[in-house]
């Protein structure tokens, strides 16, 4: 049992989403970064999609209420057990009463969530297939709704003897990308009404620099850049989105939804950031600039097959150092 | 310990690998097994690089890639910032360095408090079991 100590604004428990219900106006919800919150899992000996805790806003402070191993993963927040300084992408062990503090993101990767991880998933209650917080019709996660100071969380294994102490390489420094260290570039496919756009306005996308708004978050990303003109006036019907795509209202400045997003909408799609890179979307903070590449649909399968097998790589380098018999990756 | 057949027949087994060294150690002490003068023989002591009197050496727990910080570390003025700098006192258990074994980073951890000495392994070098890492001068 963990007890939330700060003021958690926007702290979330997350699992992998809410698949399968979007016929039913139902988002995926689902953590951001979903390679760290699976890393984060595999750490403890989990399923790589049981319920972590997703922390956007710091400090962020916990204290654990008895012994409990846990995993931090994705932003590297100088996390401190005490006074004790720990390494990030990493499995450690507290005793009762130790506190946990996570401070603003630092180092090289910019990234700007951490997903602590819990024996077995934190243990909330199951809504429609997932542990997601549904922020919109306030289920799921915990009471539907973000963490406040005072919430108490339950390890739904805390007493799992948990081998700790150990780490893996973060997929940032693992995984190929368009981009690099200092330059975040997302890997994008032309969507249904990318044709009805100028075709200088289809260039300014691909060459241009886009900044993320203050006015993002989990619900999407709002961009600014140099507009995007529509070839002629579209008038479109509400349909159906996912998370990724890009769509592109009146104003001219994209929106790219997110997991919060909601089911339906009705501008233009311009294109879709693959499934492949949403967690380094999901990851980049508000104020950093992001840049688009195009590609094709057989690169981004390649793209999701290389994040897959470097699950299943820490999954069994993981299972294989803490000597487990069975194990839950897939 | 091994009988002097033992160690023959290791020594034999040996012979046909590339591997350049092998220690066993059973309760009765240890025994170094490598290449000299174009045979796998017994091999003394003086084999180890030994470090300075008034210091230990702390040796690799497994094979990898020895990291002297985490991948992620911020820079520190062009440079990863390390987890043991020459001349920082380090506590018990404090992780000395990392070893890379494919996507897993597994700790290098100080056996007892004590003040670092010399680093004795590159960044990124590949190591193994016992290679020496780190000399730690006990507080």
């Amino acid at each position: 049992m963990i007890e939330v100590l700060s003021n958690a604004a926007l702290a979330t428990v997350q699992d992998l989403g809410r698949l399968g219900n979007l016929r039913f106006g139902v988002g995926t919800a689902g953590a951001m970064d979903d390679l760290a919150l699976a890393a984060g899992n595999l750490l403890l000996g989990n399923a790589p999609g049981a319920a972590g805790i997703e922390i956007p806003v710091f400090p962020f402070r916990v204290r654990f209420v008895e012994d409990c191993a846990f995993a931090l993963t994705g932003a590297d927040c100088a996390a401190k057990l005490d006074t004790q300084p720990l390494l990030p992408w990493w499995s450690h062990q507290a005793r009762a009463g130790q506190v946990l503090t996570l401070g603003p993101p630092q180092g090289q990767a910019r990234a700007s969530r951490a997903l602590l991880c819990l024996p077995g998933g934190v243990d909330v209650p199951e809504v429609l297939g997932s542990r997601s917080t549904q922020m919109r019709g306030a289920f799921g996660g915990h009471e539907g709704r973000a963490l406040r100071q005072g919430d108490l969380l339950r390890a739904a294994a805390p007493r799992r003897a948990c081998r700790t102490g150990f780490g893996v390489v973060p997929p940032a420094f693992a995984l190929p990308s368009p981009g690099s260290a200092d330059r975040l570039a997302l890997r994008v496919l032309p969507a249904a009404e990318y044709l009805g756009f100028a075709a200088t306005s289809r260039a300014a996308f691909w060459a241009g620099r886009w900044r993320i708004t203050a006015q993002s978050d989990r619900y999407g990303y709002r961009l600014a850049g140099e507009a995007l003109q529509a070839a002629a006036p579209m008038e479109l019907r509400s349909h159906g989105i996912v998370p990724g795509v890009i769509q592109v209202p009146h104003n001219g400045q994209p929106i790219i939804q997110m997991r919060d997003a909601q089911p339906s909408g009705g501008y233009p799609k311009f294109g879709t950031v693959i499934e492949a890179d949403l967690w380094r979307l999901g990851q980049a903070p508000i104020g950093s600039h992001i840049h688009f590449v195009e590609t094709t649909w057989d690169d981004a399968v390649a793209a999701l097959e290389e994040k897959q097998a470097w699950l299943a790589r820490v999954g069994r380098m993981v299972a294989l150092h803490r000597g487990d018999t069975a194990q839950g990756a897939a | 310990m091994k009988a002097p057949h033992e160690l023959r027949e290791i020594a034999g087994w040996l012979a046909a690998t590339d591997i350049a060294l092998l220690e066993l150690r059973m309760p009765g002490g240890r025994v170094r097994l490598g290449w000299r003068d174009g045979a796998v023989t017994v091999l003394g002591d003086e084999a180890v690089p030994l470090a300075a009197a008034d210091t230990f050496t702390v040796t690799a727990p497994s094979v990898g890639v020895f990291l002297p910080a985490h991948p992620a570390h911020p820079a520190d003025r062009g440079s990863v910032a390390p987890l043991a700098r020459v001349g920082a006192r380090v506590e018990a258990g404090q992780a000395l360095g990392l070893l890379q074994v494919g996507v897993l980073l597994l700790p290098v951890p100080a056996p007892r408090a004590g003040v670092v000495a010399a680093l004795r392994a590159r960044a990124g070098a590949a190591v193994g079991y016992g290679t020496p890492l780190v000399d730690l001068r006990p507080l």
